[in-house]
């Protein structure tokens, strides 16, 4: 009877499937089809439907050009490097913020989450669009920046990649943020009282105690943000746009909006989810590690 | 008794106790004082946080054309021009009418589906039920452009149905964002599935009611507040997505209010109705969420409305 | 383990108020070098705010607390030479059995081969050898129990405090873990000063108990002191069952008190015997004799069986008395037949060195009026 009555349930799910197969499981095998695919004498993309028509000419040229060296290594060094730095100063930002707010907020906890809530729910690109007014050249920065001295101001919004890092940076936050501060709250009180009883210092408990066990979380937020990040283009074309400054999710875009070689653009998106997997591999191993230590 | 307490020397427990003065070391290792640049750091990390976006929803009142410079103020750029206001340009009007077309249509066609695949997944016991959950992650973890493309690549170079009878346009930009929005219905409903469990439809069984009449009479108004939650996420998601929607748009009607500012928010002509039409969307977002929040905490009745916790678990889990 | 001589603690005038509440409300309290110290009370009495105030995560608001002759109260917990067992236990997770325990050796910077002897000896005292290796998700409730313990004894504290560490383990568990901290204080011949709610813990492990109540110090004493001479109505009624009943005082005799219930004057022989006027009286079930219903005598209250509950290692007789009020009388099973049936009419018998008076209001008690014994159906025992 229960049985019978399980497999109920898996019908209600049907619709639901139907769906994701058909417009998320068929589009990735299109990625590949037509990256693996030809071009016709019109040079528009011929997808190779069956795997043993597949021509990996595209794909290996796409990958040979992502390494240092190839056309497409700044994009891709560009990314890393984006990313990389984003990634730290979010940290850096970020992890004291939520532990604050986790451990020694009081009476203003309540509010402080909810002031870290709303950035999360603000459209990026209002955000994006706030720093260009802030950052144009009569902008408020600029206008700071010379009422202290500084005479010629750096032109903020061609070409910088530090104005990239920055804004990635101000754009991923909060989702970084929110994860951090779940699991820093989450650590019991009285592992640092015990901690503080067997003579730590304030610092030296937050070392040995409150820093490991906020690990899981912290590789989560970090998760949570670099994902998108990868695949990131806009930041790029509202705060820099300028091609010195590229990530691969412009090449990508350039490919896939502009031009008929959209095989190209099939076998670079091949490329980013090659790099995705890295980073996923090294998330899910960690993960696991840290299930079987902390249980 | 024992006669003479001994004290430490008065400097040194002022050092300890942290009453009152000295250095940074006795200020660090004060075991009940709060960290004053921890304090600072969050504060200031708040207000760049919120600044610039107040800052950039102010300029939307502003006298001038300028958006980064502040010419007065005056609500011109929002009703007050009879021609570059938003709510007489055609072009802010067209696309936050697109906007709202595409919120609507993701909301009432992604919720059911969505809770019935929750349902379906949680109880699912089997064979596929283990593929069927990762299917559904996918959307969750894969970039968004990742997707948008491999939509592109499904709507223009396939030539059978059903992708044939879908063209770049409202249709695809709804099955776009309809795809992504599934799965966070999923997990929020979900979630809310777990910590229900499944007493009270066993409760409802044993007292005489059919699996469908248990199903219908318990667990979906108990499972109301999750519905109506995401239901509402679902329409922050959708108001302010951009890439797919971007890449699924056919052509000028099918401009949104997020690819409109992207496609303007460098552009020397543009005036701060540009901003005005971001605020609606910010605001219109934080309703939805506000909304989402209160409907899903006073509902379910776990927490007081005055708890911002249940804001950050549904957050999260989006 | 030798250990530094010491641990005596003098509280004076102790008090924490917290924005809502006055949790502690200006204790004095003496503790003796190596006495197993216990701090009993309900919750939100002040003895976990008490012991914490000790341990040094709150801070007084004032008053003193001299370890040692030396005032510490403004001193940060990780300078104090107090060490806690804490009620969750508290281990790391991320370290095994081995690194927890040597974890405050190592913030002392104890070399390593010290480290390793100390430690071992430490597992050997709380017996739980060969599990060195081991992380804390892999241990019992009671293992892990010894682990905090370790952890904290290895460091050779002055004094241990203990916050209800028995109250997550299961019973039988717990009896035994009762036998073995009573052996090891006295092995280590350390103060304890322990916390918990159970009355029963506090009277079989304790040298002296300090009963508490919102705040305040109820009275401190011997567990025999604390159980047979209670000081104040609350500390009768939460130390086992009372027998709590209202009756008028009216007048001594030499060494005893006449008390009035409804129309039955009866000798009261302890207590505070100056009482007049409105008074509480207190028996223990222990104390109580049942006669035939017929039978009379001095200090004998007619009434009728309601219920008797057998217990196992004891007999529960209830008695309702015409006044309406309920007595509670327990005998030891010995084996034999009882004539205690329902409804069966008794006299109840309390012999005078027995009954205590109490003033009604002593000491800010909150004790229920009436507590039925029904709800009490614990003896002790």
């Amino acid at each position: 009877m229960a049985k019978a009555e399980a497999r109920v349930w898996r019908w209600f799910a049907l619709p639901g499937v139907f769906w994701l197969l058909l417009f998320v499981l068929v589009p990735t095998y299109a990625v590949l089809a037509v990256a693996m695919g030809r071009v016709d004498f019109l040079s528009q993309p011929v997808p190779a439907w069956s795997p043993i028509a597949w021509n990996t000419g595209y794909v290996s040229q796409a990958f040979s050009g992502a390494l240092p060296g190839g056309e497409y290594w700044p994009a891709v060094r560009n990314t890393l490097v984006y990313v990389g730095a984003s990634m730290l100063l979010c940290f850096a930002i970020g992890y004291p913020v939520a532990y604050y707010v986790a451990r020694h907020a009081g009476r203003t906890k309540k509010l402080l989450l909810v002031l870290l809530v709303i950035p999360f729910w603000v459209s990026y690109l209002l955000r994006m669009l706030a720093w260009i007014g802030l950052l144009s050249p009569d902008g408020y920065v600029n206008q700071l920046l010379t009422s202290i001295g500084i005479a010629h101001p750096p032109d903020w919004l061609n070409g910088n990649a530090y104005s990239v890092i920055l804004a990635l940076c101000y754009g991923y936050i909060p989702y970084f943020i929110l994860p951090v501060f779940a699991g820093l709250d989450r650590i019991d009180r009285s592992q640092i009282e015990a901690a503080r009883d067997l003579g730590c210092t304030p610092f030296r408990a937050f070392w040995h105690v409150t820093l490991p066990l906020s690990r899981p979380s912290v590789l989560a937020g970090s998760a949570l943000i670099v994902l998108p990040m990868f695949g990131d283009y806009y930041t790029n074309d509202l705060i820099s746009a300028s091609p010195r400054t590229n990530m691969l999710g412009n090449e990508i875009n350039l490919f896939m909006q502009e031009g008929p070689e959209k095989y190209v653009g099939a076998s670079l998106v091949l490329v980013l989810m090659a790099i995705l997997m890295v980073g996923m591999a090294y998330y899910l191993y960690q993960t696991a590690r840290d299930a079987r230590r902390f249980a | 008794m024992s006669a003479v307490i001994e004290k430490r020397p008065d400097t040194e427990l002022a050092a300890i106790g942290g009453g009152g003065a000295p250095g940074l070391r006795s200020r660090l290792s004060n075991p009940w004082g709060k960290p004053r640049f921890l304090v600072a750091t969050t504060w200031l990390y708040i207000a760049w946080a919120l600044l610039p976006v107040l800052l950039a929803i102010l300029f939307s009142f502003n006298a001038g054309r300028s958006r980064s410079v502040w010419q007065g103020f005056s609500t011109r750029w929002w009703w007050g021009d009879p021609v570059q206001s938003i709510f007489h340009d055609p072009d802010y009007t067209s696309a936050l009418l697109q906007s709202l077309r595409l919120a609507a249509l993701d909301m009432v066609i992604a919720t059911p589906l969505g809770v019935l695949l929750a349902l379906g997944l949680a109880r699912w016991r089997g064979r596929g039920a283990g593929s069927a959950n990762l299917l559904m992650l996918i959307p969750l973890v894969t970039p968004e452009l990742v997707m948008a493309v491999s939509l592109l690549l499904v709507f223009t170079q396939i030539t059978i149905v059903p992708f044939s009878l879908v063209h770049l346009g409202t249709t695809a930009q709804i099955v776009g964002q309809v795809t992504f929005s599934l799965s966070y219905v999923v997990v929020i409903v979900r979630s809310r599935l777990a910590s229900i469990g499944k007493e009270y439809e066993e409760a409802a069984r044993d007292l005489g009611a059919t699996r469908w009449g248990a199903l219908r009479l318990v667990l979906l108004p108990l499972l109301l507040p999750a519905i109506l939650a995401s239901m509402l996420i679902v329409f922050a998601l959708s108001i302010d997505d951009f890439v797919v929607t971007q890449y699924m748009s056919g052509g000028y009607s099918t401009i949104t209010i997020p690819m409109y500012l992207y496609a303007n928010a460098r552009g020397g002509a543009t005036t701060p109705a540009l901003n005005a039409l971001a605020t609606i969307l910010v605001v219109a977002t934080l309703i939805g969420i506000g909304a989402a929040y209160l409907l899903y905490s006073v509902l379910s009745r776990r927490t007081s409305t005055a708890d911002p916790t249940a804001l950050v678990e549904l957050s999260l889990q989006a | 383990m030798t250990q530094v001589a010491g641990g005596e603690i003098e509280i004076r005038g102790l008090t924490k108020r917290f924005e809502e509440a006055l949790a502690v409300d200006s204790i004095d309290v003496s503790i003796r070098a190596g006495e197993f110290f216990s701090l009993l009370g309900p919750s939100g009495c002040g003895k976990t705010t008490t012991l914490r105030m000790i341990a040094g995560f709150e801070r007084p608001t004032s008053g003193q607390i001299v370890l040692d002759h030396v005032d510490v109260a403004q001193v940060p917990p990780h300078r104090r030479n107090v060490h806690t067992v804490f009620q969750s236990y508290a281990l790391f997770p991320h370290k095994n059995v081995f690194d927890n325990i040597a974890f405050g050796l190592h913030r002392q910077r104890v070399a390593k081969a010290e480290v390793r002897q100390r430690v071992n000896e430490a597992i050997e005292l709380v017996e739980l050898g060969g599990l060195a290796k081991r992380r804390p998700n892999q241990l019992s409730g009671g293992q892990q129990q010894r682990v905090a313990l370790a952890r904290a004894l290895v460091l050779r504290p002055a004094v241990l405090l203990l916050d209800e560490p028995l109250g997550a383990l299961d019973a039988k568990i717990r009896k035994q873990l009762r036998l073995e901290l009573k052996a090891l204080q006295e092995e280590v011949g350390i103060t304890f000063v322990f916390v918990t709610h159970d009355q029963e813990e506090a009277l079989s492990m304790s040298d002296r108990v300090a009963v508490m109540n919102l705040g305040r110090i109820e009275q401190i004493g011997t567990p025999a002191e604390v159980y047979e001479d209670p000081a104040t109505v609350f500390v009768a009624d939460f130390l086992g069952v009372s027998n709590l009943m209202d009756a008028e005082a009216v007048g001594p005799a030499a060494d005893h008190c006449f008390v009035r219930i409804g129309d039955f004057h009866l000798r009261a022989g302890c207590g505070q015997l100056d009482a007049r006027g409105q008074v509480k009286i207190v028996a223990r079930p222990e104390r109580l004799e049942l006669r035939p219903g017929d039978a009379g005598g001095e200090n004998c209250l007619p009434g009728m069986v309601e219920r008797t509950v057998y217990v196992g290692s004891t007999l529960q007789v209830l008695i309702r008395l015409p006044t309406g009020a309920n007595l509670q009388a327990s005998f030891v099973n010995n084996g034999g037949r009882h004539g205690y049936s329902q409804g069966t009419p008794v006299q109840v018998h309390i012999p005078a060195e027995a009954l205590r008076v109490l003033h009604p209001g002593a000491a800010g008690s909150t004790a229920p009026e009436a507590s039925a014994p029904e709800q009490e159906l614990v003896g002790a025992g």
